[in-house]
């Protein structure tokens, strides 16, 4: 008997020790979420269409170049609805050398041909894995720029394993709007050939081209704050894109303005350095997400390095800087859900939270004592070591302690007590009916321990489903909730048990028990 | 000490009574909520802006309402948080114009003219003759400012500076800040000339687009109902069927009422209301064990007796237990309600009523439906396992 009890002493003790080793101290080990930190969350959703359009438009191109090749006429290859790719007006001699071209390059693409028309349809495999590699990028490509941000522990995250939602935890951001423009920027930079522009109309811009936009070219409009704002018209496509970039970084031009200075990689250098040598005495324009930034005249062959000028704030660009080198996105991206918690609110909700705990638990520890004497004492031992448990747990799992966590250890407090409370008064019970004192701990424990089992298992099943559906501060309160729970099993049962074997083994005919 | 010595109340005497009494009180709570005010959803399920804002004087609630309905948002809801008299929340209601797509992006505009309204245009012509506001300004741009004049010094001011505005949640004026921070009156003359002391500070912003509402209503809907099935399983493994019947309907009763009564205070259904009232939902459950698993001893142990004595019999020997289990639950919430602040408020006062409704339903409506239940499908092998 003695011995099973330093055993059970030992256990207890080395509970605590590394519940006491994995928390303390509180403030550097347990993570505070960010109701209780201060920072930004963010839901984004990452508008995946973008990369199915993107790829149908590439696909595009290459169906023309493929079929002029061939020699296939066909009137337009345009896009229609979503992984819908129309050609219309071809030959009906030549249906057989289309559908042989669409065999042999085109198998990502389903089609049918009625009448003059071919309706390319891209699988729903293909569809799928677009859309899940535009999430992955955009989940990379935010990274990369939050990194470059410099803010300390950030979490960023897909929610679920095939959503197309993104969360970004920011604990401390201090300037919430520029972050936000920083990740939200698809970054997609162009170099493109103007020909047209600017003019305050697209029908005068069109003039030329007889009102209607050539295939190769676009319409694009200046970025009213860089440039003089109006239409121009540039190449379809760019000859030099983000992707070719190898640095950027803020720098000034030779009026000592802000401008961000870049860097092409070496065989993207070579392409722009054919390029512009080509077309020297051209304007050349630098287009960012489809806004005209910059347009100049091509003085000179440039092979690798340049400067983009338009009228830069010193942190915008820095901003811009840092969106190209982290890279474009490849989707556009949407906003679902911002929430700023400022670093005061935080601090006092720490310590409003802090008061409320402590003044709960000295409330229920007054109330412990006056109801039940000793075993009042003994009861809040256990709790007391409930919560360095939970501490610890909290530590240990590296859960994050959230307002609503801190409500579900101060409803822990609470509900602990509650098994301490069904053994004493079982014990209670025991003692009115003329049992002695060692019998009625004994089955005053035993005879509780299956209703203490079945009121905590219940309440776990709540906590578990709110975990489930929850989202971080609520998550934070079933984590307490259920650490909780499941700790004052052993500290109100197995703790207590015992206290009271250690008190009662000390003499051997105990007459009275403090209950 | 003790509370009830060998309590012999009879408790199902009044079953009646505490049907009606229930009833009343779901059918009012559910007339309000269909026919009535309906239920007040916070921005986590109906989207939203949720700004909440201190100033650096008082102000009184008409005084805003003023100053927002003539810019045109005098839909917004305010309300002041504690006897402060500078803390507020608002919450912009108007109808959102623009695109669908983006009601998000909308919503933050509301969020922008709400803050822009309250600022007023002497901060405007400030802000355009180059001073900056120290309630707003960020650690990088004040150590940049301070540095011109203080190489030497002006990080640790600025750390210093912000500090005291995270301890305060706004500066009030220059000569206290200098007090509290330690801060040389050079450098406050300096602090002076470049920035001025904003009428306002943001503590939190919080914007929810209208799709994430609709998904967490789904969501919260579901863990309820998933968590009711959960414990009615768990109920019916460990226990005969008719007593999982019996506390679960007891758990429906314990939401209906609670949601009733949000109807009827008008208080906003917010995630941690929810989450509050699915602890409840596992407190009253916890509570009705309690009472059920002595139940089911005493209809081994008092074989002769009606089952109605047995069920009194069982509430009174668990009675000073459920009393206490209450009091302390009930303790320790009212303690987060009066001392946690607004932010967790809400929950707070939901947990105190579902302390108070299920301490109530566990004695006067699982065992009266578990009579009816016995007393009406008879079930052959009884009620004993």
């Amino acid at each position: 008997m003695k011995k099973k009890l330093r055993w059970k002493v030992i256990l207890v003790a080395a509970v605590m020790a590394l519940a006491l080793f994995l928390s303390y101290p509180p403030g550097k080990k347990i993570n505070l979420g960010l109701d209780l930190s201060g920072g930004m969350h963010l839901v984004l959703q990452v508008v995946t269409d973008d990369a199915i359009n993107i790829e149908s438009d590439q696909e595009i191109m290459r169906l023309q170049e493929q079929m002029k090749k061939k020699n296939i006429a066909f009137g337009t290859a345009t896009r229609g609805k979503l992984g819908e790719i129309l050609i219309e007006k071809i030959n009906h001699d030549q249906e057989g050398q289309i559908k042989d071209l669409l065999d042999e390059y085109f198998k990502e693409w389903n089609y049918t041909v009625i009448h003059e028309k071919v309706t390319l349809s891209m699988k729903a495999s293909v569809i799928q894995y677009l859309r899940d590699q535009s999430v992955r990028q955009s989940l990379e490509t935010i990274r990369n720029r939050v990194d470059e941000l410099g803010l300390a522990e950030p979490t960023i995250q897909r929610q679920g394993l095939a959503g197309e939602r993104i969360i970004v935890e920011l604990p401390g951001v201090e300037n919430p709007e520029r972050v936000k423009n920083i990740i939200k920027t698809t970054a997609l930079l162009e170099w493109k050939l103007v020909y047209a522009g600017p003019v305050s109309d697209q029908e005068t811009l069109l003039t030329d081209y007889s009102g209607e936009v050539p295939s190769n070219m676009e319409v694009v409009r200046g970025d009213p704050q860089r440039t003089e704002g109006g239409y121009y018209l540039v190449d379809r496509v760019a000859a030099v894109s983000g992707n070719d970039l190898r640095n950027a970084r803020r720098s000034v031009d030779e009026w000592n303005n802000p401008a961000v200075a870049f860097t092409l990689k070496p065989d993207s250098g070579k392409v722009f350095y054919k390029f512009t040598g080509e077309n020297i005495g051209k304007p050349l324009a630098i287009v960012l997400d489809g806004k005209i930034q910059e347009v100049a005249t091509i003085q000179s062959r440039i092979s690798d390095s340049g400067i983009i000028h338009g009228r830069f704030t010193i942190e915008e660009a820095d901003d811009i800087a840092l969106v190209l080198r982290a890279g474009a996105l490849p989707a556009s991206i949407k906003y679902l859900e911002e929430r700023t918690i400022g670093p005061s609110l935080g601090a006092d909700s720490i310590r409003k939270g802090l008061s409320a705990t402590i003044i709960a638990l000295i409330l229920v520890m007054i109330f412990m004592v006056l109801y039940y004497r000793f075993s009042g004492l003994n009861a809040i031992t256990a709790l007391i070591l409930n919560i360095l448990i939970m501490m610890g747990a909290l530590s240990y799992f590296k859960a994050t302690l959230t307002l609503p966590g801190i409500a579900g250890i101060i409803l822990t407090i609470g509900m602990a007590v509650d098994a301490n409370v069904l053994v004493f008064e079982r014990i209670r019970e025991e003692l009115a009916s003329g049992k002695n004192i060692l019998n009625s701990v004994v089955a005053g424990f035993s005879r509780a321990f299956r209703t203490i089992l079945d009121a905590n298992v219940t309440t776990i099943i709540a906590a578990i489903f709110l975990f489930q559906f929850g989202t971080g501060p609520v998550k934070g309160f079933a984590i307490t909730l259920i650490i909780g729970i499941s700790a004052s099993m052993f500290t109100a049962v197995f703790v207590s048990h015992l206290i009271f074997d250690i008190f009662m083994g000390k003499r051997k005919k105990r007459d009275k028990l403090s209950i | 000490m003790e509370f009830f010595k060998k309590p012999h109340f009879k408790f199902m005497k009044f079953k009646y009574l505490a049907f009606s009494f229930s009833a009343v009180l779901i059918l009012i709570g559910i007339l309000n909520i269909t026919l009535g005010k309906g239920l007040n959803y916070g921005i986590d399920f109906a989207g939203g802006t949720l700004i909440r804002l201190i100033f650096k004087e008082q102000i009184s609630v008409s005084r805003i309402r003023q100053e927002l309905s003539d810019k045109g948002l005098g839909a917004s809801r305010i309300q002041e948080v504690g006897k402060t008299e500078r803390e507020y929340i608002i919450r912009t209601l108007q109808e959102v114009e623009g695109a669908q797509l983006d009601e998000l992006e909308a919503h933050e505009i509301m969020g922008k003219r709400v803050i822009e309204a309250l600022q007023g245009e002497k901060e405007k012509s400030l802000l355009d003759q180059g001073k900056r506001d120290i309630n707003s300004i960020d650690e990088e741009e004040l150590t940049l400012i301070l540095e011109s004049s203080f190489p030497e010094e002006g990080q640790h001011v600025a750390q210093k500076i912000l500090s005291y505005r995270t301890d305060k949640g706004i500066i009030q004026d220059y000569e206290q800040l200098e007090r509290a921070a330690g801060i040389s009156p050079e450098i406050t003359s300096f602090l002076k000339e470049k920035t001025f002391l904003g009428d306002l500070a943001i503590l939190s912003k919080e914007t929810v687009g209208p799709q994430v509402g609709h998904d967490l209503r789904r969501k919260a809907t579901q863990a309820t109902i998933w968590a009711l099935i959960g414990m009615l399983i768990y109920i019916g493994i460990r226990f005969r069927f008719a007593y999982g019947v019996s506390a679960i309907l007891t758990l429906a009763h314990d939401v209906l009422v609670t949601l009733g009564i949000f109807s009827l205070t008008n208080r906003e259904i917010n995630l941690p209301v929810i989450a509050a009232i699915l602890t409840i939902v596992g407190y009253s459950l916890n509570d009705t064990i309690v009472v059920f698993d002595r139940v089911r001893d005493n209809l081994k142990i008092l074989r002769k007796q009606e089952f109605q004595d047995i069920l009194d019999t069982s509430i009174n020997q668990t009675l000073s237990r459920t009393v206490i289990t209450s009091g302390t639950t009930f303790l320790t919430v009212f303690a987060l309600f009066l001392f946690g602040g607004e932010v967790i408020n809400d929950f707070a006062f939901t947990m105190m009523i579902g302390v108070i409704f299920g301490t109530y339903s566990s004695i006067y409506q699982s065992c009266p439906i578990l009579y009816y239940w016995n007393k009406i499908f008879k079930p052959k092998k009884g009620l004993r396992k």
